[in-house]
């Protein structure tokens, strides 16, 4: 009896395991052995639910099972559709909610680029004026008056009771022994060195063996000048002229100060005192042309336009038109350390058909 | 029900899946067991029988929409995929098995489910013990030392109650039969 249920285990071990087992002579076992392999080929309540489950649920069932070798490949599981409008048979759920609500976005975010580029194309004159709007003149703009002036310079002086007399200064070097001076106080220096001012070497102003700044008026007596560091003129530092450094000219820090000023630091913009109407050209009256002319022009200290020169044309005779009514113009001219210079700046010109 | 009255109603069941996959549920309940006898009793083991069996559903499922009711019963097209993941798996592993669908024969496939039916509702009818036994060697796939150590008991008692479970289930399909 024993060795019957071992024979009987045997054959289902062997059954269970995929191989197929031995027929057995007895007649009693190969009825028990087909109640076996009816037994085998009976479902598992579990695996039953757990496949209704996946397929109306979404969960897992393969994965529960020891094997995958009857799974076909992935890409014939890829190749199965999910239905658009349940659990499909991949891990991920797929909801018709969700379906809808990702056509639905996406349908409002092309329709929102579709309507934006039809209002640029409906509106683009419109949007360019608009942009053209928004970039205001740089004439309605006032630069704060920085502390500082903004160009080289240099200036000096020995403290004499006289303003510095006319002459010319020394060459330019790349740095200063000894700063220029008319009257030299010490006549037998021990180390003897040629005056120089700090600036490019290769700019060279006039040359002689007066030394003096060259934009005073006073020929005699000779005078060093009222600033002070050396140098020559009112100013300090080695230099010549009023500003600071061993430079010359206004300004500081060396090199060549003066010369034509621009609005900011410290320079105040000129102020139009008489500013008569541009005339029209007739070409332009006759085709109702408009617009502006924006022209450079340096103010001086007396007030007068001078190198006026056109930025913006606008055609039509509108640009020389612009030039003759400038020219006519008069200003408050622009001011610094309350004395007036000369100041570049642009001047914009409308011409408007009312 | 007569033939055209079982058709209609499986004709009705899956234009219902059709428009709602969740209708699904009752083609699956009425054709599960019938799939799994086919394919059963075709693969060497379990494991292989119940991954052939999800996938059958998994492409039934995704394919119903095209599906087209021609004359035949849905057991026939679910059937139909089952010989192909079938002869693919066979293909894969050297062998030239091909099922056709002509080659199936309902009758027999309606049989084997008829026959593993009856066998699920005689395991409820078994002893605890028995059945536990019968449960965790064939359904769990558990070996008899395992089991033993999980029940408790001796090798020899669990191959007792295996020999004696496969004997109650024996004369008790005699006598259905008979």
């Amino acid at each position: 009896m024993n060795e019957m249920i071992d024979q009987l285990d045997d054959s289902i071990s062997a059954l269970l395991a995929g191989q197929k087992p031995h027929s057995p002579q007895n007649a009693q076992l190969r009825e028990l052995m087909q109640v076996v392999n009816d037994l085998r080929c009976t479902p598992n309540h579990e695996f039953r639910a757990r496949l209704r489950a996946k397929l109306l649920l979404g969960s897992d069932v393969t994965s529960q099972s020891p094997k995958s070798a009857m799974l076909p490949p992935s890409s014939d599981r890829a190749a199965i559709i999910p239905p658009l409008f349940s659990i499909g048979p991949s891990n991920l759920p797929i909801r018709g909610s969700h379906l809808v609500l990702s056509f639905a976005l996406h349908a409002v975010a092309i329709a929102l680029v579709g309507a934006s580029g039809w209002l640029m194309v409906e509106h683009r004159t419109a949007i360019r004026t608009r942009v053209t709007e928004l970039i205001p003149s740089s004439e309605d703009y006032v630069l704060p008056v920085a502390p500082g002036a903004i160009h080289g310079g240099g200036g000096g002086g020995d403290q004499d009771k006289l303003p510095a007399s006319h002459g010319t200064a020394p060459r330019f070097a790349k740095e200063q022994l000894t700063p220029p001076a008319v009257i030299v106080r010490n006549e037998a220096p021990k180390l003897p060195a040629e005056p120089t001012l700090i600036g490019p070497p290769d700019l060279v102003l006039p040359q002689s063996d007066k030394y003096g700044d060259p934009m005073a008026n006073i020929l005699n007596p000779p005078s060093n000048g009222t600033g002070s560091g050396g140098g020559i003129g009112s100013g300090h530092g080695g230099g010549i002229g009023a500003g600071e450094g061993p430079g010359i000219g206004e300004g500081r820090g060396g090199g060549i100060g003066g010369g034509v000023y621009h609005v900011g630091g410290g320079v105040s913009a000129p102020r139009p005192i008489y500013d008569p109407d541009p005339e029209y050209s007739d070409e332009a009256r006759k085709a109702k042309f408009q617009g502006s002319v924006v022209l450079i022009a340096v103010i001086g200290p007396d007030g007068r336009p001078r190198d006026l020169r056109v930025m913006r044309s606008l055609g039509m005779g509108l640009d020389q038109k612009a030039l003759d009514a400038v020219w006519k113009w008069r200003f408050a001219p622009a001011m610094k350390d309350n004395r007036p210079v000369s100041v570049q700046v642009s001047i914009e010109v409308v011409f408007h058909l009312y | 029900m007569k033939a055209t009255e079982h058709d209609t109603a499986e004709r009705r069941l899956v234009e219902a899946a059709q428009r709602d996959p969740r209708c699904f549920a009752e083609l699956y309940e009425a054709n599960f067991d019938r799939v799994y006898a086919f394919v059963a009793r075709r693969v060497p083991s379990r494991e292989e029988a119940e991954d052939v069996t999800a996938e059958v559903f998994h492409q039934a499922l995704s394919g119903l929409a095209g599906f087209e009711w021609q004359g035949p019963p849905f057991i026939a097209w679910l059937l139909g995929i089952a010989s192909n993941l079938l002869a693919r798996h066979w293909k894969r592993a050297g062998n030239q098995l091909e099922v056709l669908i002509d080659d199936i024969e309902l009758e027999v496939v309606a049989v084997d489910a008829d026959r593993q039916t009856l066998f699920a509702q005689l395991l409820d009818q078994l002893p605890e013990d028995q059945r536990r036994v019968i449960e965790r060697r064939f359904f769990a796939q558990r070996s008899i030392r395992d089991i033993a150590r999980d029940m408790g008991r001796s090798e020899g008692a669990i191959k007792q109650l295996q020999f004696r479970a496969l004997e109650t289930l024996r004369a008790q399909v005699r006598n259905r039969h008979e």
